[in-house]
Formats: C-alpha cells, structure tokens, sequence
C-alpha cells in the first residue's frame, strides 16, 4: 500500500504525463503491486475525468490529456502484469467504412474508450466488411465499432454485418454504429446493435452491450 | 430647389459608399498565404486519387506516394492562372451573379440529413418532395440568390440522391445552382442535364448556371472522390467551389491564424488540380471554417468564430483576387427560436459586410445536420436588413438637405416635404418583422415570429408558381434520370 495514489489519480484529472510517470515509477519502486497501482491509482483518476466531462466540467481535450496521461503510466506498469491479469473493460475493433476517409470522430471514439478502460484495435479508414472480418478473428472483440460521415459509404455498414452473418461470427461480437448521417432508426434497419450519437455515449454504449 | 452650398472645391476627399470591414490588413493576408505555400511545400498534402497524383507530378509537384509537396511557384501561377470573376446566370441565360469583386449573394445549403417539416414540424429524413419545396421557396424569396438542394434525399436510389435532387431544382426554380455529386458518374449526369437546360454544352460552357460543389477532408486529404470533382470541373469547363471543412481545433489547430492557413492550403491544393487541367478554369475557393465545440464535438455553426474565420478567409480570397464561397444564415439550435434567429443574424450580417461573394447555409439548423424551409424564410428577412446596411450612408448635397432643415425650422416637422417623399421609400421596410402597434398585433392573432415565419413558408408551398420549363426539356431530364438509374442498377 502506498501513499502515491491519491497523487497519481489527480495528476491523471489535471493530465500532468510526467508526473503520472514519476509517480508511478516511485509506486512500482515502493514494491507496490502492480495490479493496484492501475485499479486504485490510474482507473480512479480516469473515471473523475469521464464523470466530469459528461456534466461539462471538462474539455475534449483535457480528456485526451488525461487519457496520455494514463496510457503513459499503463506503458510503466504493463511489463510487469501477465496479459491476462491487465485490467481491461474489454475489447473494441473500431474503423470507418469502405469508401470514407474520415476518421477525426472514429478517433475520439477510440480514445475516450481506451480512457474508460477499453483495449481498442483500430483497422484505420477506408476499411471494407473483410478488412473488420479479419480483426474479429484475429482479436475475438466484444464489440466492433464502425464510423461514416458519408449517406453513401453509411451503405456500407450494411455489408461488414451481413459478412459476419455469412462467417457466422454474428453473434460472437456486438456491433456499433456511429457517424453524423446515422441515426438509432438506421441501426436497426440494418440491424446493428446499438448506435451512439456522439463519442462519450459510445463508452457507455459499450458498458451497456458488453454487461 | 436647391442652392448650391458647394461653391467651394473639395480635396482629397473619400467617401465610404458601403459600411467596411477588412478582417485582415493585406500585410496580414499575404503571412497567412505564405504559411499556407509553406505548408504545401514542406508538409504537403495526402492525395488518394491516381489521375490527381500524375497531374501534380507533370506539373512540377513532388510527389511521394499519396503526399504531394507543392512548390510556391506553381501554385502562385494558379492564383494567377485562375480567374478574378466568374458571372453566372440563370436557367434562362440571363447573367445574374457576378462573382468579382466584393458582391454578395446569399443562399441555401446542401445534404443535411434531416429536414424539418414546415407543416408538421416532425424532424426526419428528407425526401425528394422536400426538394421539390425547397426549390419553390428558394425560387420565391427576393434575397435567396442561387438553390442549393437543402438535403439529401433518402427516398430515391442512394447513389442518386444527388441526380434527382438536381432534377426536383431544375423543375421548381429558374435560379442558378450550385449542386454536389457523389462521384464523377453523377457529375456527367448532372452536366449533361444543365447542358439540356441551356441549349447545349457549349452553351452551359459559355454561360454556366451551375457551379459543381467538391468537399475535401481537412487537414491536407484529398479523397479521389473531392480531387477528381475538381479535375472533372475543369476538364468541362464547367466552375467549381471546392470547400475545405476546416474546424479549429479538430482538423486544424486551435488557433484562429493556423485554422485560416490550413483551410487556405486545402483550398489551394483543388485550384492547383484545375489549373494544371485547364488554364483559366472557374475555381470559387471555400468554404465552411469554424471551431470544434469541445463538450459536444460538433462543428459549430453558430459560433461567434464561424463569422471571425469566413471573414478571415474571405480577405485572404480577396487579396488572391479568388472568387469566395462563406458560410452565414445558419445555426446549431434544434428548433426554430431565438438562438436560431441571433446566430443567422449574426453570422449574415458579417458575411455580408465581409463581401464574400456565395455566402451558403441558409437553411442549417442543428450543426447542418437539419435543414430547415423556415429558416431559409427568415434569413430571407434578415438579409433584407442587412442589404440595406450594406447600402451605406450617402453623404452628397441632396442627401444633407440643408436647404430642407432651413426651410422647416426648428420645432417643424418633415413628413409633409417633398424631400421625405423622394426618399423615405429608402428606408428598409419589413414584411415577417412586426413592428404594429400593440392593439394592431394583438387583432392580428398576437402572432410570434416563428408563427409568421412558418405561415409565409407554407403559403409559398402551397401557392409559389415558379415559370415551367418547356416539356421537351423536361422530357429530355427525366431520360438522363433514367439512364442513370439504368446504370446503377447495372452496377448491382
């Protein structure tokens, strides 16, 4: 047990990278197990920040400060904690669609869910039904997350499920949907699981699916 | 009646004919330019298109896989390649925008997502029909100057939204149009009907009523899809706006300075494209620059920074001598209410003074996910006001009146003069602002803005008889839709 938690998660909220760093490297110094360095000191700090930008006390890009932050104190500690004891809220397979190139959304989607604790896989842009095929099975996420900004490549969507029907990995994995055309109305005509209209509810979206 | 009381001569004297702005000095415009050359030449730009890539290389660019570095050179002989006016007309060829100087034209935006119904007021996907209305609006409303498609019409074949979308304005307005396609496919579809509309392709050449509408993906990527646009414009001869989305702090920095260089260098890249096509082709610069509201990620298009940006911008596309396409008339509220009338106010009222030549959107509610046929009726209103701002102040021996102030005296009244008669037809007079007194409104019905705004928005629906055109040439549009259904359904 040691005193640097309570640092650790505040410099986590006021996303100071160096000295989660310092602090964190102290902890594992101080013989501290690894496991609680994450669960008491990283995760606590992470899940203000998350509470705080959802009421609006906090900026999108203070977020993403806080979530380098955490990530650089993950990067301390991982080596020392089997893959499979490494605290994770569990996988997501996220891209945007055949066709699209737009990825700034699909990006914050991705980061605010490594923030609440996600491992994600990130196929990029440009990404056809094959392309997220594959990662479901190479990586076996709980949910795959696709974006479009495009009413046309929004299309394609369609497709990467119907794949997955066809592989029968349909009901392996949950599939979300977002993007500025989609809507809760398309999700269910093409017959995903779920859809977020922006990249804090997508977190949640995946709690809720992966529950 | 007047007797002269200029016997003297004047020096040096200036007149301020229009009210100004100037965002940015020239010394301030020429920086920003030459970040944006220096951008384009040291980072250069990711281009996802084969033809682009071999054009950019046989006109001198350095080409590097997908990134493009561009030497100043070339592209400061585009600016100058390019040319300073472009003059569009209206479906009947008469010459109606001249897009030089500083002119300004106001109009709609295109493929929101969703659309407000006037008459129901249910938010939904938009359909061929709601294109249809908002033709006819756009085609009733004084101040609208050009349609746009106000939606993306969900209720046709999805590759072809953008054909039948044309189709619904064609057949509801004679303004010109500024129209956006999928891909190349559906740019010749809508070239070849435009070419219908004005007697023949070299007709539409000589005297375009369209400008086509291409959107890269800030910062510094260029889809095949929004370079090839640029490409096919020029190659028709047919002018193209090519409209950056540049938001502060998302796909740019967070600074107002470095928001305006990227969107400058995205913009340059799509000129850089037709000019090495066609020397001298139509290139209209663009477009949407606002910031990232970092609560809720949307582009807003409401904020104050959306009109600091556009006027930005278009003092840059000025000292370029590039025709501009701005943004105003738009908003990020939901419904139709007091946000939504301050930030249209706002946003129309700086475009306007800016001197941007298309100032687009209109017609944007809820961060341009909505359209809205109401909105385009008060901006309509709006803009009245702001082009009598825009009027100035004369200041000359008939607009002093002197010999009239003499001639009532102190204590008098000027309403029976023949001086108020000349003139007070000048003075802006409203027709959805209320400004009876209060018995007078309250007999009226006691209406809101919103009730009378949503009232001239359903009479012209249902009243607004735009000029058909001739069967044949209807005759002749429909077959284009038909052979390119025939073709989508091929591509199955």
């Amino acid at each position: 047990m040691s005193n640097y938690y309570e640092e650790l998660s505040q410099s986590i909220i006021s996303g100071q990278l160096d000295r989660v760093k310092s602090l964190t490297q102290q902890a594992i110094g101080a013989g501290d197990n690894p496991v609680d360095i994450i669960n008491q000191g990283l995760i606590p700090g992470m899940s203000v920040v998350g509470a705080r930008f959802k009421s609006g006390q906090m900026y999108v890009p203070e977020v993403l400060m806080s979530a380098r932050a955490m990530d650089a104190g993950m990067q301390l500690v991982k080596p020392l904690i089997l893959t499979e004891d490494i605290p994770s809220a569990g996988k997501v397979v996220i891209g945007t669609v055949k066709g699209d190139l737009h990825d700034i959304g699909k990006n914050l989607v991705s980061m605010m869910l490594e923030s609440a604790g996600y491992t994600v896989i990130n196929v990029g842009v440009d990404a056809g039904p094959e392309k997220f095929l594959q990662a479901v099975k190479e990586h076996q996420p709980g949910v795959i997350g696709m974006s479009a900004l495009l009413t046309t490549t929004m299309l394609a969507m369609k497709d990467t499920i119907e794949l997955l029907k066809e592989e029968g990995l349909r009901d392996k994995v949950k599939v979300i949907i977002g993007g500025a055309p989609i809507s809760q109305d398309f999700a269910d005509e093409i017959g995903a699981d779920g859809f977020a209209p922006d990249a804090g509810s997508a977190a949640d979206l995946c709690k809720k699916l992966l529950a | 009646m007047t007797l002269s009381k200029s016997q003297y001569v004047r020096a040096n004297y200036q007149v301020n004919a229009t009210p100004q702005l100037k965002m940015l000095s020239d010394d301030q415009c020429e920086n920003i330019l030459n970040g944006a050359l220096e951008v384009l030449e040291r980072t250069g730009a990711e281009i996802h298109s084969e033809e682009a890539l071999e054009i950019f290389k046989k006109g001198g660019c350095w080409v590097d896989g997908n990134i493009v570095r561009f030497p100043s050179h070339l592209i400061e002989w585009a600016i100058r390649s390019a040319p300073s006016r472009i003059v569009i007309s209206n479906q009947k060829g008469e010459r109606t925008l001249f897009l030089e100087g500083q002119n300004v034209y106001y109009g709609p935006g295109p493929t929101n997502t969703y659309t407000i119904d006037p008459f129901t007021g249910e938010r939904r996907r938009p359909r061929k029909s709601d294109t249809v209305r908002a033709a006819k609006v756009i085609d009733a409303l004084p101040n609208i100057s050009y349609a746009m498609d106000c939606g993306t019409v969900m209720d046709v074949t999805p590759t072809l939204s953008d054909v039948h979308a044309f189709q619904a304005m064609l057949e509801n307005t004679n303004k010109p149009i500024i129209h956006w396609g999928f891909g190349i496919d559906q740019y010749q579809d809508i070239i070849d009907m435009a070419a219908v509309v004005a007697g023949g392709l070299e007709a539409l050449q000589k005297n375009p009523f369209i400008l086509l509408y291409s959107e890269s993906s800030p910062p510094l990527r260029h889809s095949a899809e929004a370079i090839d646009k640029a490409i096919f414009a020029a190659k028709n001869n047919i002018p193209i706006v090519y409209t950056p989305c540049t938001f502060a702090g998302g796909v740019a920095p967070a600074t107002m300075a470095a928001t305006l260089v990227i969107a400058v260098a995205d913009s340059l890249v799509g000129l850089v494209a037709g000019q090495l096509v066609r020397k001298g082709s139509g290139f209209v610069m663009g477009g949407l620059i606002s910031t990232m509201d970092m609560s809720s990620t949307i582009l807003s298009y409401g904020a104050a920074e959306l009109s600091l940006l556009s006027a930005g911008l278009t003092a840059v596309a000025r000292y370029m001598k590039i025709p501009m396409f701005s943004t105003g008339g738009c908003t990020d509220s939901k419904v139709i209410d007091t946000q939504m009338g301050l930030e249209a106010a706002f946003s129309i009222l700086v475009a306007g003074l800016s001197g941007a030549n298309l100032i687009h959107d209109c017609s944007y509610m809820e961060y341009g996910a909505t359209s809205s046929l109401e909105l385009m009726t008060m901006d309509d209103e709006i803009i009245g006001m702001v082009k009598r701002i825009l009027e100035g102040v004369k200041v000359d021996d008939e607009h002093l009146a002197l010999d009239v102030i003499n001639k009532v005296g102190p204590g008098g009244h000027y309403l029976a003069e023949d001086h108020t008669m000349a003139h007070f037809r000048e003075f802006w007079s409203s027709s959805l602002i209320n400004r009876l007194r209060y018995d007078g409104w309250k007999a009226e019905g006691s209406k809101t803005m919103g009730q009378r705004v949503k009232e001239k928005t359903q009479d012209i629906i249902n009243n607004h008889k735009p000029e058909p055109k001739p069967d044949h040439v209807l005759r002749e549009i429909q077959a284009i839709v038909d052979r390119a259904e025939a073709r989508e359904a091929n591509k199955q």
